[in-house]
């Protein structure tokens, strides 16, 4: 066998290596996706009071601190038996609607909009967010960095501290929204509603008005039929903050709906000697190795997913692009909702639908009276012992498990963030992208390469916290191996 | 000088945060000077370089690691000498080269000098409030050199003994 490998992937957390085994025909026989994993932080979580927790847990990543710290408060109330008061769930579900806003545009202008904007055979020095700002435009440039800076402001406000929240607690949140504060991010709102807006007429410029764009987005390459996961309210609409986990199958059929904190009875995690990464599957339909299809137990979790497993969005602006999305595509209605997309590379389009979700919403509970109240807190009287809290993380769903004693001192913790629900998909559509794009010894090209990386970047994966990792650039090196090992070629691209 | 201190790193994250805990030295040993911003971050890229906006000097101290390094060798870097090191400090979003040339093309208004203090880490995976020995030795050697950087080199002689 020969065997290709891609070590670092670029714009990406932590470090990777991909080997690509070839068979005696120079044809892709396998590929593996391996990432390092960072040591003991279960170990370093255990014996520690479960409330210090949403202000340790957001220390395992700086990219996504706010989802670990709200998946943390959320598994706190559990833990301890409490329900937040209405106003502490808005205010937390405000807070987070700012975070999806900085997080979905970053992704977009900076990771995953590069391969589209600047196309996936532009060079890699011009595939990042200056080449972006160079074809956009230095206005838009500089909305992008505005759009940052006033969400981080609402972050900051809201949450305590800049990066890392604080306000979270059990039962509630720490620090009411004063009237002031209340204008001030409805204001923010608007002008996240336009900036949404803005963003998804750029998307229809320059991907949707192009149709080798379209036609990439609508290939093979990196189409897979699997189940889709995300979180939905009591009316199937899809919510970050909380509701019920739901599970369609590749129809689009209701296959699972269940509370965050019976988890365990529904996902189980494959294990493979090859990485220290776990790949997470729906236990009722069990591990069938990395294939497609309804009979197979993996599932994504991830922009695309979520509006896949929602039967409409909770917010007008939204809805239309949700429906114009669904439309565009080609995805018929059955029994009232739409079937699902599978062209994976359609979740940079649903990111971009997610972001105006976000920003409507928040403009909805900026604009609600209940906002203001001072009653943000329950306090604790018991320790129930365990508790689950899982949010919709924009990488997917991410799910905080804790056991305690009768103290609340930790006894057991568990985490399944939202990159590794796509573990197994990520790997799939590597494999795919390496068949389709590596034939016969056929020299592996630049393009070629990106589009290997195309393949993940879509996911937007963040392996800082699926392997508890590090915030370092990606380093990408791919192994092309004959069927003895043999190392054909070596690719390498620094983060 | 309008300046700006930023320690980088993960407090949880052993020798991650060395930057950390040198900026927290510095905060409090700098606590009388009013032009000079300390403050703690946890991501570089775009975070970074929005963070230096506004300062006519940045001083960013983070952990490195380099092929065959020393623990606790410490370096003096500018930002062009990052392109070709593997510093955990470069995040999720852009390398920090490439978002202080957009903060640039963007008219921001970014410090002339900039100045990264690097410290070798030991280990930068294992979960641990705590720096390994030789990083730890590295942090009065960062203290001291920062300390002269910005003129404070006769209150380090006053407070030396404690620093270490």
């Amino acid at each position: 066998m020969r065997r290709i490998s891609i070590n670092p992937i670029t714009r990406l957390e932590g470090h990777g290596k991909i080997d690509i085994f070839l068979d005696e025909h120079g044809n892709v026989a396998n590929t593996y996706f391996q990432v390092p994993e960072l040591r003991g932080f279960e170990q370093f979580c255990v014996g520690r009071p479960a409330e210090d927790m949403p202000v340790i847990t957001n220390r395992i990543c700086g990219v996504c601190p706010e989802a670990h710290h709200m998946a943390s408060v959320k598994a706190l109330d559990r833990l301890f038996g409490v329900e937040p008061t209405p106003a502490a769930k808005k205010i937390r579900e405000l807070f987070y609607t700012a975070f999806f806003v900085t997080d979905h545009t970053t992704h977009f202008y900076a990771l995953g909009g590069p391969d589209f904007i600047l196309g996936p055979d532009a060079p890699p020095a011009e595939r990042n967010i200056l080449g972006v700002v160079k074809k956009v435009g230095i206005e838009a440039g500089k909305q992008v960095i505005e759009c940052r800076a006033r969400n981080h402001h609402v972050i900051q406000m809201l949450g305590g501290r800049g990066i890392h929240p604080v306000a979270g607690v059990p039962g509630g949140w720490s620090k009411a929204v004063s009237a002031a504060e209340r204008a001030e991010i409805e204001t923010i709102a608007n002008q996240n509603v336009e900036f949404a807006l803005f963003t998804l007429k750029v998307f229809d410029q320059i991907v949707l008005g192009n149709p080798a764009y379209l036609d990439l987005v609508l290939s093979d390459v990196y189409h897979h039929r699997t189940y889709s996961m995300g979180t939905v309210d009591e009316q199937n609409r899809l919510n970050f903050y909380d509701g019920k986990i739901r599970v369609v199958d590749p129809e689009g059929r209701e296959f699972l709906k269940y509370d965050a904190s019976d988890y365990a009875q529904h996902i189980a995690e494959r294990v493979e000697p090859w990485t220290y990464l776990k790949f997470p599957y729906l236990k009722k339909i069990g591990w069938k190795g990395f294939v497609d299809g309804a009979e197979s137990g993996v599932y994504t979790a991830t922009p695309l997913s979520r509006l896949n497993a929602a039967d409409r969005l909770a917010t007008p602006l939204a809805q239309e692009q949700f429906e114009r999305f669904y439309q565009t595509l080609g995805a018929k209605t059955v029994n009232g909702r739409y079937q699902p997309v599978h062209h994976r590379l359609a979740t940079h389009w649903a990111r971009l639908i997610e972001l105006l979700y976000a920003a409507e919403r928040m403009q909805e509970l900026a604009r609600d009276p209940e906002i203001t109240s001072p009653e943000i807190r329950k306090i604790p009287q018991n320790v129930a012992g365990a508790g689950v809290g899982c949010v919709e993380a924009p990488r997917g769903t991410l799910t905080h498990h804790y056991v305690s004693d009768e103290r609340a001192i930790l006894t057991k913790v568990n985490l399944v963030v939202g990159t590794t629900n796509n573990h197994a998909a990520i790997s799939m559509s590597i494999r795919r992208a390496a068949e389709k794009l590596i034939q016969g010894f056929a020299v592996v090209e630049e393009g070629l390469l990106n589009r290997v990386e195309m393949a993940f970047r879509l996911y937007d994966p963040c392996f800082s916290c699926a392997t508890h990792a590090l915030p370092g650039a990606m380093p990408l090196m791919v192994n092309i191996k004959s069927q003895e090992g043999e190392t054909l070629k070596s690719l390498r691209r620094d983060g | 000088m309008s300046t700006i201190i930023i320690g980088i790193g993960n407090p949880v994250l052993s020798d991650d945060s060395v930057g950390i805990k040198i900026e927290h030295t510095l905060a409090h040993a700098l606590r009388a000077r009013p032009d000079v911003e300390t403050r703690e971050l946890w991501a570089g890229g775009l975070r970074l370089m929005e963070a230096l906006k506004g300062h006519e000097r940045a001083i960013i101290i983070d952990a490195i690691v380099t092929e065959g390094g020393k623990p606790g060798s410490v370096y003096t870097l500018k930002p062009t000498d990052l392109q070709q090191s593997r510093n955990t400090c470069s995040s999720h979003d852009a390398g920090f080269q490439e978002a202080l040339e957009l903060g640039t093309m963007l008219g921001l208004n970014l410090p002339p000098q900039i100045t990264i203090w690097a410290i070798e880490a030991g280990d930068v995976e294992t979960f641990s409030e705590n720096l390994t020995r030789d990083v730890e030795r590295a942090v009065p050697i960062v203290v001291e050199g920062v300390m002269r950087q910005i003129g404070m080199e006769k209150q380090l002689s006053a407070s030396g003994g404690e620093q270490r």
